[in-house]
């Protein structure tokens, strides 16, 4: 079936728009596959607006007389009215989008029919990979070498063709290990810190089950990790008692007699459902337009949202800690190891790698951590916070991750190369998106439906040809030193940027942004295109220390 | 443990020195921040820590020596510190009045009443400066100079006293240059409980409105509606309907004094000394501080929204000096982007809250001994966090930073400078305070490049409107929460001390540039110019490359 087979009706006219904050147009609507399109044709400078279809989470229609309103909710949080004259008119409109919203098939997304006249399609796609990390990372030559064993996807389905794992072992033990793992996702190399060479792994639980199975490769996988001497801490991103009560389900955890230099410690992350409904509860919160909007902190509190970024900055600090400070690698790893792990991972990183905090690193970070390393994104985006169906497997671990950076953004304004607009730009491309980055839930998936040959490259096109100047922070400065996110409930701030972006008027910090890009024109303009770097040296930033929370911690 | 007591050192500060496994640790307290001295523990106590001292301080901490319990140790210390931080009570004159410091700057220059009414195009055909109150005989706790309706005669001012509360008459605070719009401030009609009216009060709000033609003057209550009926019942009360025709008045709902010191209290309490940190937010929420901040920036808006739309109107709350001044100031903040610079904020808070008696002395305790009098509330404070939220809001519109503000506020208490001392100006020109003491914007005008904001980009029409909803506030961790070492660190924005840095860098090389110049030029002073150009941009360059954008 054709997907314009779909439409209904494809063209209403005298179509009422309503938005927050700015005056109802009246105008054309159309529908296509792809698209929803407003325009007021008029004909001095007419004003249009254009939705991704995707971008839709829910629908509501509601008769009026003889005309209908469709209320439609965004997945970026923007909330529309229109009002159609006619009420068939009205539900043919309203069961286009609901059927066009949610496909399920990747090649039929927009990405496949974005064909924009600037790009073309043999250009490379992508920024990084585990290659090209190991190339451009001097220090891991020594001990560590790029593994081609999951080149066919057979060791491990979610995981990319080449992977990081310690010289001494080979192919066949990394099989055994994977054999061992959840999902067979056998400890590879996340990072390597440029300080001490110390590492920070990541990978699935260990399948030890209700009769503790051992692995001797994975055993000696761990130990290749570090020296004999060494101690290395495995960050299980589970309470002790659930990662006990896993085995019975087949799971388990690194037992210390088996894996004798690793010390394990338990932070609970919560997952899945508990963080989609965190995410709902937020959103309503910051929805809610009556005016008792005295119990708002109250609200705020509830929904958890702030407790979870606390959560994952928390354990991201820890781990750097433990990496930075004390001198030890670290294993990460949940029950799949696709979510909380990842969102750990890569903060820690961001804490410690300042290669990592230029609008560059920042998404081979994303794509090296989170597209390849095989967070599911096509289920965990499926629905956003609006969304009526029953959710399956949504979770917002991907959000969580971009307002715990910009935690940090907002805590250090001088430390991140990139802009509030980046995040928020990829918070939207996350969900519904012209580029194919975001499709599927692993390589080899988006492989087996030529998403790299047939769709273009988000990461590319925004550091394409020139960064745009608006997804940068004016006030950049390189430091090589690590930044202590400070963690404290005084210390976190709600996203208003992200949650609050369509319920109040935002423009006074739009302005302020300009400005300040205006400020540091005009002396870039008195200075002339050659900059200089000479005071670079003189600066150094107070970062907060990140105090000491291993006590706080169950050692096992 | 070692302490002492410097009150020869100015400002006369309790210093204890201590030491932590060795390290010696200085701390250093003005004594004006004491609000009470306690003894805590008696000969007899037992367990660790449990005989000392317990200062309680008025910025938001609390101090607390444990002393050896042989020998009395403490009863000197206490003696001395109690009778030098409460000078007043022991009829001794305030730190202020001791002080040496000499500025390049004198502070007591800033505010010009005639010069400020100068640069709002005043006066003029509609409003006329009176001298009526040049020795304070129209009302005590208002300035000499006072701007009124041109059409109201010195006579009817008099009248028009005898109905407002300490004789606190409507007068101008602000004139929209554009639409002839204004802000007069006064203190409630004394109604009382049998509904009077006064016909010279009356005409004197209708000369106020027709000065621009305005059609309805609009009265802004500060007080919550019942509390403007109570005040019937003592004398007070406000302007009914039947009487005021041509006015509409409008309630602002923010509370008193009491309920403000109150709400201050129980932020304290949940900062200080522990920070609570499960359920931050819902703690947070019950001490209403926010809320209280929200009612007082809503109000201000809707005085200069109606002003900005020109409608003249009137604000007051009972005697027209705590809620009156928070909404007058913060709207002309919102308005007059003159404000919003270093000088003129000084300007505003000398106009609005000094020379209009704000009761400083009494809503902090300046030396005084008596902490728990019902008299102290932090309305001052509370305007300076209100005045910060609208520079988070709007993070180049104001010259000024957040140094300012604490350095403001920490001298509120000080008492270093004579700024803020004494209820009016009455009591300071008795007191000499303007001869006798220094200037806070002595000390500030001496040192601008620390209070500036990098990112100030002058505006000069535009009216700032805050997002006054409670999502939008956000609790100045910076100033309440300052005390607690985990938050010290993120004190000094880092951008600050980069701009900071980048300046003292410019001026540098800008003086060796100088000095290059200076030494070049010297063989032969019309070189340069005469040169071709590559030559001649060479200075240039020079600065160029020295610079930096931040």
């Amino acid at each position: 079936m054709e997907l314009s087979e779909h439409i209904k009706t494809a063209n209403v006219e005298d179509v009422t728009l309503i938005r927050p904050f700015l005056p109802s147009l009246k105008g054309t609507l159309c529908v296509t596959s792809h698209h929803l399109l407003f325009s007021d044709r008029k004909e001095d400078g007419s004003r249009q607006l254009l939705v991704l279809l995707r971008n839709i989470d829910a629908i509501e229609k509601r008769a009026l007389g003889s005309s209908g309103t469709v209320t439609i909710k965004c997945k970026d949080l923007l909330v529309l009215q229109l009002e159609i004259p006619g009420m068939e008119e009205c539900l043919n409109i309203a069961s286009s989008i609901e059927t066009l919203s949610s496909l399920e098939s990747v090649t039929e997304m927009y990405p496949f029919f974005y064909r924009p006249s600037h790009l073309s399609l043999q250009g490379p796609w992508g920024l990084s990979s585990a290659d090209q990390y190991y190339k451009e990372t001097e220090r891991l030559l020594d001990r560590w070498r790029i593994s081609n064993v999951n080149s066919d996807y057979s060791v491990c389905p979610s995981y990319p063709r080449a992977v990081i794992v310690p010289r001494d072992v080979d192919d066949d033990m990394l099989v055994r290990s994977a054999r061992f793992r959840h999902g067979g996702r056998f400890p590879v190399l996340s990072y390597c810190h440029h300080r001490n060479q110390m590492v920070i792994m990541r990978s699935s639980q260990p399948l030890t089950g209700a009769n503790r199975k051992r692995c001797k490769e994975d055993e000696l996988l761990l130990q290749a990790v570090i020296d004999s001497s060494e101690l290395g801490y495995i960050m299980d991103l589970r309470s002790a008692q659930q990662a006990q009560q896993s085995r019975m389900t087949g799971g388990g955890f690194e037992s210390k007699s088996c894996y004798n230099h690793w010390k394990r410690l338990h932070r609970y992350h919560e997952r899945g459902k508990v963080l989609q409904e965190s995410l709902i509860k937020l959103v309503e919160a910051c929805a809610d337009s009556s005016h008792s909007v005295d119990r708002w902190l109250s609200k705020l509190e509830n929904s958890k949202w702030l407790s979870h970024v606390h959560n994952a900055l928390t354990t991201a600090g820890l781990i750097a800690e433990c990496v930075e400070r004390d001198g030890h690698s670290v294993l990460v790893h949940g029950s799949e190891g696709t979510d909380s792990t990842l969102l750990v991972t890569s903060l820690a990183q961001l804490i410690l790698d300042p290669a990592s905090r230029t609008v560059y690193g920042f998404l081979c970070l994303l794509e090296r951590e989170w597209i390849q390393a095989g967070h599911p994104f096509q289920q965990r985006c499926g629905h956003s916070a609006h969304s009526h169906t029953r959710l399956k497997h949504e979770c917002p671990s991907f959000l969580l991750l971009l307002d715990c950076v910009w935690q940090i953004w907002r805590q250090f304004p001088l430390a991140l190369e990139f802009s509030e607009a980046l995040l928020l730009r990829l918070t939207r491309e996350v969900y519904a998106s012209d580029y194919g980055t975001f499709l599927c839930n692993s390589e080899q998936e988006r492989c087996a439906l030529g998403v790299k040959e047939n769709t273009y490259c988000l990461f590319r096109s925004l550091l394409k040809p020139e960064i745009e100047e608006k997804y940068l922070n004016p006030l950049y400065e390189h430091t090589d030193l690590a930044i202590w996110p400070s963690v404290h409930p005084q210390s976190l701030q709600l996203w208003t940027g992200l949650f609050l972006r369509w319920t109040e008027y935002s423009q006074n910090m739009e302005d302020a942004r300009d400005e300040i890009w205006n400020i540091k024109k005009e002396h870039r303009e008195r200075i002339g295109p050659d900059q200089n770097n000479h005071t670079t040296s003189i600066h150094c930033e107070t970062f907060t220390p990140f105090e000491n929370l291993m006590d706080e911690l169950t050692v096992l | 443990m070692h302490k002492s007591v410097d009150i020869m050192s100015f400002p006369p500060t309790l210093t204890v020195f201590f030491s932590i496994k060795e390290t010696p640790v200085t701390l250093t307290v003005p004594l004006g921040v004491i609000s009470r001295i306690e003894k805590m523990g008696g000969a007899t106590s037992r367990g660790e820590n449990s005989y000392g001292l317990d200062i309680t301080c008025k910025d938001m901490r609390n101090l607390r020596f444990a002393l050896k319990q042989e020998g009395h140790s403490r009863r000197d210390i206490f003696d001395i510190l109690f009778k030098y931080a409460f000078p007043l009570s022991h009829g001794m004159q305030p730190f202020a009045y001791l002080s040496q410091e000499k500025y390049e700057e004198n502070g007591w220059n800033v505010y010009e009443p005639m010069e400020e009414f100068r640069r709002q195009g005043l006066p003029n055909n509609e409003w006329r400066i009176t001298f009526i109150n040049k020795s304070y005989e129209l009302c005590d706790t208002y300035p000499t100079i006072l701007v009124v309706p041109y059409k109201a005669p010195d006579e009817d001012l008099r009248r028009v006293g005898t109905f407002r509360s300490r004789c606190r008459i409507p007068v101008l605070s602000w004139f929209h240059k554009q639409n002839h719009a204004v802000i007069t401030r006064c203190s409630q009609p004394l109604v009382g409980m049998s509904g009077k009216r006064n016909k010279d009060d009356e005409r004197y709000l209708d000369l106020i409105r027709e000065a621009n033609g305005t059609t309805k003057l609009t009265i802004y209550d500060a007080r919550p509606n019942v509390n403007a009926v109570a005040n019937k019942a003592t004398g007070g009360g406000y302007e009914g309907e039947d009487a005021y025709q041509n006015a509409e008045l409008v309630f602002l709902d923010i509370h008193n004094i009491h309920v403000m010191r109150e709400s201050l209290k129980k932020l304290k309490d949940i900062v200080y000394p522990n920070v609570e940190d499960s359920h931050w937010l819902s703690s947070l929420e019950s001490t209403h501080w926010l809320e209280h901040i929200k009612l007082v920036l809503s109000g201000a808006i809707q005085v200069a929204d109606k002003v900005s739309s020109g409608n003249s109107v009137m604000v007051h709350c009972s005697d027209g000096w705590d809620r009156t001044a928070q909404l007058t100031s913060l709207s002309m903040l919102m308005l007059d982007s003159y404000y919003r610079t270093l000088q003129g904020f000084q300007v505003l808070l000398e106009k609005e809250w000094i020379s209009f008696g704000h009761k400083f002395a009494s809503r902090i305790g300046h030396g005084d001994k008596n902490h728990a009098d019902q008299d102290r509330s932090p309305i001052f404070l509370q305007f300076i966090d209100c005045v910060w939220q609208m520079t988070k809001q709007f993070p180049t519109a104001f010259e000024f930073n957040e140094r300012l503000l604490v350095v403001i506020l920490d001298h509120l208490y000080s008492c270093r400078f004579g700024t803020f001392l004494y209820n009016c100006e009455n009591a300071r020109d008795t007191n000499d305070v303007r001869t006798k003491t220094v200037s806070l914007w002595s000390l500030i005008n001496s040192d601008t490049a620390s209070y500036t904001n990098p990112f100030y980009t002058p505006e000069s029409s535009r009216v700032l409107y805050p997002v006054a909803s409670m999502r939008h506030l956000e609790l100045w961790v910076n100033y309440y929460i300052r005390w607690n070492p985990r938050i010290q660190h993120q004190q000094q924005s880092p951008v600050e001390q980069r701009y900071k840095e980048l300046l003292a860098l410019r001026d540098q090389y800008l003086k060796k540039l100088e000095e290059l110049q200076l030494t070049d030029s010297t063989p032969s002073s019309t070189h340069l110019t005469n040169s071709s150009t590559p030559n001649a941009a060479t200075p240039n360059q020079h600065i160029t490359h020295l610079q930096t954008p931040f």
